[in-house]
């Protein structure tokens, strides 16, 4: 549906984005994931034909975009960073303006009942005679995330969606671009990893302009998670409990994480296999017992700061 | 374009520029039109018409500052360039609204005329071709705010720059009659500009070498048509200058003359002026 051939973007001598290539599927949710500044915006930017790369292609439905950009705009629905509002329209007068430029080519009446039905996913309906201007933070992204759904586009290009919502509205707006991804092919960019997590099935991961890994969600996280961790509560004292650890077979690691609560010492544990019963029985044998035992998964935020520090060595 | 026409007239009048520009503009020209015509007893609009000129300077910066600068800083551009919409139908759209508005300020001072029709014959057609100029010589200057517009993101710098470059345009008449006419100022200025346009060349390619061809190539062509005959050159810079020179072209149409050159002349000049701002506009997307 989408692909990116080796685009480049250089302003003067600073370069934004160098050599990306990447290629989107036929209804697939691509996560785009970044620190501040790594080049996501500028990559959507370049997609959605608002600006032109140094070098490079990009084509959408076999379409490109230097060729024929009205054919390739009609087809991409864009939530910037910042929601393009007119503050001085209403919701509906704005929203009416958006299916005029689209040239959706509704009749009056269908055009309402289908501006109702995204107003409904939404949820804006309340808003609709309300100035842009007197919309809180929240229902200003609702509204550019509705006008980026208008003529029902086949590709939708959402630039960090949830900034700005309350927990709450957070949860609908996912499950809302969980739903869409039934029928469009998404991009979304975010810095906040577990959404990324939470809605994408295939994640790029992208710092300094340049792609760093691009997988789907779980071999992510298994090609990195080659140990299980775990932290562990244990009523005793430190030398006592660590010397009974490392009787046990398989521990690699063992290192003392200082005391959360009285008499007790917290312990970090890295094993190559599931050591859970033989440290059991290993602890009840030397008599001290376990209070609690956490597995650490790696996290995307793990990957992330792994993926990002290792670009630059050690930081 | 058609939805961006409508938006744009919708704003000026869902916010206060738009009934600040009528304001100034009919504010002016009500004074005028009672000084001159009413309490000076004469029936002579097109005059009071070429007096009000001026109004320009200060009601055109008002009506063009935000056409295009607003639109970057809001970032509402992005909605707009990434809409299947052509960037010359976006332009356009947005200087036929602020020339619609400006029309509208004009039809209604049509009422002084008419209301002066009541009580003693007027000259019709003239009072007629000095409306046609003076509407001709405001969109060419709300081309010139829209094109400044476009190169900046606040609307006051906007509105400053194209306060001067109308005040500099208003000047340029008496500014013709005291630069030099001779054959080596004319020599000098061409050179200059040749120069200029090398620098140009040099800063957009950073190469050292067109730069020096331009002067090179200049130069020579300054040798060789001075050594033909000099005196082309005579009084080059005033004929330079009276290209710009708006106001100029208003004066057949202030004595009730309506010649086709002027009417051209303004066309071409707002014409170039969106084609220009277009084509910043589409700079923008590469740097």
């Amino acid at each position: 549906m989408i692909t990116v051939k080796n685009v480049t973007k250089r302003y003067g001598q600073h370069v934004a984005v160098d050599d990306i290539s990447f290629t989107v599927k036929k209804g697939e949710i691509l996560g785009f994931l970044g620190p501040n500044g790594a080049g996501k915006s500028t990559t959507m930017n370049i997609i959605t034909g608002y600006i032109s790369a140094t070098d490079g292609q990009v084509l959408v439905d076999d379409i490109d975009i230097m060729d024929d950009p009205i054919a390739v705009k009609k087809k991409i629905g864009y939530l910037p960073e910042f929601p393009p509002l007119y503050v001085d329209m209403t919701v509906q007068e704005y929203l009416d303006f958006v299916y005029d430029i689209k040239k959706t080519g509704f009749a009056k009446d269908k055009r309402q009942e289908d501006l109702d039905r995204i107003l409904e996913l939404t949820r804006i309906q309340d808003m609709k005679g309300r100035l842009i201007k007197n919309l809180s933070k929240g229902y200003k992204q609702r509204v550019g995330l509705a006008q980026a759904l208008i003529g029902d586009p086949q590709v939708l290009i959402l630039d960090e969606p949830t900034v700005g919502l309350d927990p709450k509205q957070i949860i609908e707006i996912r499950s809302l671009i969980k739903r869409l991804g039934r029928e469009h092919t998404i991009i979304l960019s975010s810095h906040i990893l577990p959404e990324v997590s939470a809605i994408c099935e295939r994640v790029i991961i992208i710092n300094e302009g340049r792609i760093v890994a691009s997988d789907t969600m779980d071999n992510l996280s298994r090609g990195l998670d080659d140990k299980s961790r775990m932290i562990l509560r244990v009523a005793g004292s430190e030398s006592g409990v660590l010397k009974a650890i490392k009787t046990v077979d398989g521990v690699k690691f063992a290192e003392a994480q200082g005391v959360k609560e009285p008499d007790t010492v917290d312990i970090l544990v890295e094993a190559g296999m599931d050591i859970r019963r033989p440290l059991f029985h290993a602890l009840a044998r030397a008599q001290y017992p376990i209070l609690m035992m956490r597995p650490l998964d790696m996290s995307l935020e793990d990957i992330f700061l792994r993926v990002t520090a290792g670009e630059k060595g050690v930081q | 374009m058609l939805a961006v026409y409508r938006r744009e007239i919708k704003s000026y009048f869902n916010t206060p520029i738009g009934y600040i520009f009528m304001g100034a503009f009919l504010g002016v020209s009500g004074v005028f039109f009672a000084l001159f015509n009413l309490f000076g007893q004469s029936p002579d609009f097109k005059g009071t018409l070429s007096n009000i000129t001026f109004i320009f300077l200060l009601t055109v910066p008002i009506l063009t500052m935000r056409l295009l600068s607003e639109e970057r800083n809001k970032k509402t551009d992005q909605l707009l360039l990434t809409s299947p919409l052509s960037l010359s139908g976006i332009v356009l759209g947005k200087y036929f609204a602020a020339v619609t508005v400006f029309l509208i300020s004009l039809l209604v001072t049509a009422l002084y005329p008419l209301a002066m029709s009541m009580y003693g014959p007027l000259a019709g057609w003239e009072i007629f071709g000095s409306y046609v100029g003076f509407f001709l010589m405001g969109s060419s200057l709300i081309a010139v705010g829209l094109f400044i517009s476009s190169l900046t993101e606040n609307q006051l710098i906007a509105a400053i720059i194209t306060f001067v470059v109308l005040l500099l345009t208003y000047l340029l008449d008496g500014l013709m009659q005291i630069v030099p006419t001779g054959n080596a100022a004319g020599i000098i200025f061409v050179a200059l500009c040749v120069l200029a346009l090398a620098g140009l060349f040099y800063s957009a390619t950073r190469n050292i070498y067109i730069g020096l061809l331009i002067v090179l190539l200049g130069g020579g062509a300054i040798g060789i048509t001075a050594g033909i005959d000099a005196s082309m050159y005579n009084g080059l810079i005033v004929k330079v200058l009276s290209w710009f020179s708006l106001l100029s072209r208003y004066n057949d149409f202030s004595v009730g003359i309506l010649r086709l050159s002027p009417i051209v002349y303004y066309l071409t000049f707002s014409a170039a002026l969106v084609f220009l701002t277009v084509r910043t506009q589409e700079r923008r997307r590469w740097s």
